[in-house]
């Protein structure tokens, strides 16, 4: 079972499937889209970055001491996490010293769940793809929780210092925006988990069928992913939460100036 | 006996000068306005003293001590601002006016009530919804909220904007009341010169930024003022 072709043969394949980008192509021009241009670069780029993960993987695998250049890749995905969801919070004056560490928390407890649970055997076919996914996923809830949470505070700062004046802390008074944004950050991932089956079958479950996986433990690796998914964002959103309340205020309990400035 | 020395405080907002060498002296348990036009400073100097933000430099004393060197949080269970915008949290009145106890851990229902009924408001209030309160009954809950605290200095923000006419006087006489029974010290910021000269027993004029005058109530002369 599995995808019953080499990788060489692929090429044709993927070469066949360019139809769809052709016909991309032709509607976007046709209805004056103006994304045809935009797509093809995105294929472009985003193909090229698969190739080249792919070809570090083929080597990888093959690699007696692959656990060396497997820490390589993960101080990489994290400072590229770190810096890519940093850049959500522009006005935040060094926003990655809250979303790196963040991210790395989240997504580092979840993995050790599943490397102790045995859902991730420690061989490196296992570990890079699920740590992508942890990571992947841990800074899209980072991004979600901190935009949400300086735009809060930024649309409520009378009420916040309503709370300050009457001699709250920054901590007491940021509560509630802190709930909102954990929230905000989590819904998009808890309602997918409701459609699971129903509407989709998702990556990990569709990526196992078509290896030739028996479809129940698919489903139950499915499930697993989203444990770790939910399991390290609600972690990542809590610290991403709490360090940005030493960006959000001042030591002295005041709201930070660049916050007036939005 | 003075309870607030303000001395050359400056400040600058988003590059504009908001204050400029500003000094005032407050006076233990009296009630002093503070009047002048918009964007004079009135509200930034209110915030300068509760420690919402800090001068670029001078001093604040309060009772000999720079505000600086004294706690914050424990700075404003002191000295409560009253902000011009009023805000309701979420819950009853009785949840609003209870929320200062309940930050240092305490309840004390008889000064909740009091602080009720101190602000115009009778108990019938207190299970109501804060949020569908009217403009002006929002601007007496956020005034007993600061009460119940037991502040020794209060920073009212134009506490009777809003305020339903026919009861302004009512409220006016209501703060008045419960500063002299509480022996609070009250700076109150106005626009409205007739209600100044009512509750006031000085007057400040803050003209760009600066105190151009303090006089006494009676001998406060509006020709030169603003």
């Amino acid at each position: 079972m599995g995808i019953p072709y080499t990788w060489q043969e692929g090429l044709v394949v993927l070469a066949f499937t360019c139809i769809l980008l052709l016909i991309v192509i032709l509607i976007s021009v046709y209805k004056k889209l103006e994304i045809g241009k935009e797509f093809t670069y995105a294929l472009i780029k985003g193909g090229g970055q698969l190739f080249i993960i792919a070809l570090f993987l083929t080597i990888l695998f093959q690699m007696q001491y692959w656990y060396i250049l497997i820490w390589a890749l993960f101080v990489t995905m994290i400072l590229a996490a770190g810096h890519t969801s940093a850049k959500r919070a522009t006005h935040m004056p060094q926003a990655y010293q809250v979303t790196t560490p963040a991210i790395l928390s989240g997504a580092t407890l979840s993995l050790i769940v599943l490397a102790i649970s045995r859902a991730m055997p420690l061989e490196p076919q296992f570990i890079v793809p699920l740590a992508g996914m942890a990571f992947g996923n841990s800074m899209a809830i980072c991004s979600v929780s901190m935009e949400r949470l300086i735009r809060e505070v930024s649309l409520n700062k009378s009420s916040i210092e309503t709370m300050l004046s009457l001699g709250a802390s920054s901590k007491q008074s940021l509560e509630p925006f802190s709930r909102y944004s954990i929230r905000a950050s989590l819904i998009p991932t808890i309602d997918h988990l409701k459609t699971l089956g129903v509407i989709f079958i998702p990556g990990a479950m569709a990526g196992l069928l078509i290896a030739g996986t028996d479809p129940l433990v698919a489903a139950e690796y499915q499930i697993i992913v989203f444990l770790m998914i939910v399991g390290g964002g609600i972690i990542t959103a809590l610290i991403t939460t709490t360090l940005s309340r030493k960006k959000l205020f001042t030591s002295n309990e005041q709201i930070q100036e660049w916050l007036y400035e939005l | 006996m003075d309870i607030l020395h303000i001395n050359n405080i400056k400040k600058t907002l988003q590059k504009t000068t908001i204050l400029t060498d500003l000094s005032l002296t407050v006076k233990k348990a009296e009630i002093l306005t503070l009047v002048g036009p918009s964007g004079s400073g009135k509200t930034t100097l209110l915030r300068c003293i509760n420690r919402l933000i800090d001068p670029d430099q001078g001093t604040i004393h309060y009772h000999e001590n720079d505000i600086k060197n004294i706690p914050v949080v424990s700075l404003r269970k002191e000295i409560v601002l009253v902000p011009q915008e009023t805000y309701m949290l979420p819950g009853t009145v009785y949840d609003n006016i209870a929320y200062g106890q309940n930050l240092q851990g305490y309840k004390d229902e008889a000064v909740i009530k009091q602080s009720l009924t101190d602000a115009g408001l009778d108990r019938s209030f207190l299970t109501k919804d804060a949020m569908k309160l009217s403009g002006g009954e929002k601007k007496r809950v956020s005034l007993a909220r600061a009460l119940a605290i037991n502040p020794k200095i209060l920073l009212l923000d134009e506490p009777t904007n809003g305020i339903d006419p026919k009861v302004l006087v009512t409220v006016e006489k209501n703060i008045i009341d419960f500063a002299r029974k509480r022996n609070l010290t009250i700076l109150w910021v106005t626009h409205n010169i007739d209600q100044a000269t009512r509750v006031s027993d000085r007057i400040a004029n803050l003209k760009e930024g600066t105190i151009t005058e303090v006089q006494r109530a009676q001998e406060f002369q509006w020709g030169s003022a603003y």
